[in-house]
């Protein structure tokens, strides 16, 4: 337990460093000009700097929600490997999807053709068609070219 | 979380003693100066969203910090020793009275007069010089404790040592800056 003559040279101690605090406080109050100049315009960089890093935390959220324009954050956020998973996938089924459609209207482009083909082959001959030089041409080669 | 106004007036109240704490450590402006601005954004940068009742404790540990890699990244031989080895913990226990040196309370306030206005600034420059000859952590442990007006926990979770480490190297810091203002016939 602290006794009493200790217990007096701790307040005497604390009393004595408050004393010499409160000449440095009034010390630090009148630095020169440019270094108080210098220490604000360190404050101002120092809370500049942490304006970015909002500003830029705010722009990656903001483009991360914008569905469609997720390439646009590649490499940029911490999310940055989800981000680029999910846009090669879907550049991927971009790219099948168009596929698949162009197969698909090729395959209705030959059936169309094979249809009128079919009908033109099925039909009788129109009487029309003998007066045709070209298709006389045709009935006259035509057994020649026949096994 | 601390918004930027208040992060801005929190610097703006601690600024000005850190930078003269950085100079009695380095003892050089622009190395203070430097020091000061690096803690400031590291500060802004890692920990700006902290609450506010928090920001002085992590920013007597950034100053600390920086103050240490300022003395790590001197080149020079002479420098690196000659500094560091002032925050080896010095181990002289002589005993001694500050009630002996110590004169009491300061008389009430004078009107100032230009004499007693450059009497004011050799003292405080007097002081200056003898905080500056603490060895480094007795003059931390003494500027955080009294300049800073932190708790002797708060003073040892700053400093990264035991609060009793903290009590010792206030006390010595006393003992040494009484006897010596004393030595000088300076009253603080």
């Amino acid at each position: 337990m602290m006794n009493t003559t200790q217990f007096e040279a701790r307040t005497a101690q604390d009393r004595f460093g408050t004393m010499i605090a409160a000449r440095l406080s009034e010390g630090s109050a009148d630095l020169p000009y440019d270094i108080t100049e210098r220490l604000r315009a360190a404050r101002m960089q120092a809370l500049a700097r942490r304006k970015v890093e909002q500003t830029q935390s705010q722009a990656a959220t903001f483009l991360a929600s914008a569905g469609g324009s997720a390439t646009l954050v590649f490499g940029r956020e911490p999310g940055g490997n989800w981000s680029r998973w999910t846009s090669a996938l879907s550049l991927f089924a971009l790219v099948a999807g168009l596929f698949v459609i162009s197969a698909m209207q090729d395959d209705d482009v030959a059936n169309e053709a094979a249809e009128v083909d079919a009908a033109l082959l099925t039909d009788d001959l129109p009487p029309a068609a003998y007066t045709d030089p070209g298709f006389l041409q045709y009935l006259r080669s035509a057994p020649a070219s026949q096994p | 979380m601390a918004t930027e106004q208040e992060l801005s007036d929190f610097l703006k109240s601690v600024e000005r003693r850190a930078y003269k704490r950085s100079l009695y450590h380095v003892r050089d402006d622009e190395a203070a100066l430097d020091i000061v601005q690096d803690s400031m954004m590291r500060l802004a940068e890692h920990y700006g969203d902290k609450p506010v009742t928090e920001l002085p404790m992590l920013f007597q540990r950034i100053l600390s910090n920086c103050t240490l890699d300022w003395f790590r990244r001197q080149k020079t031989r002479k420098a690196l020793f000659s500094n560091l080895n002032d925050f080896e913990a010095d181990t002289d226990d002589g005993e001694f009275d500050l009630l002996e040196t110590f004169p009491g309370a300061t008389p009430p306030e004078e009107t100032e007069s230009a004499e007693t206005q450059t009497q004011r600034r050799e003292t405080l420059a007097m002081i200056e010089a003898q905080i500056q000859e603490l060895p480094a952590r007795q003059r931390e442990a003494f500027l955080m404790r009294y300049w800073e007006e932190m708790d002797v926990a708060e003073t040892a979770a700053a400093m990264g040592c035991s609060e009793g480490s903290v009590k010792t190297h206030c006390s010595r810091a006393v003992q040494a800056l009484s006897k010596a203002l004393a030595a000088k016939g300076i009253r603080p």
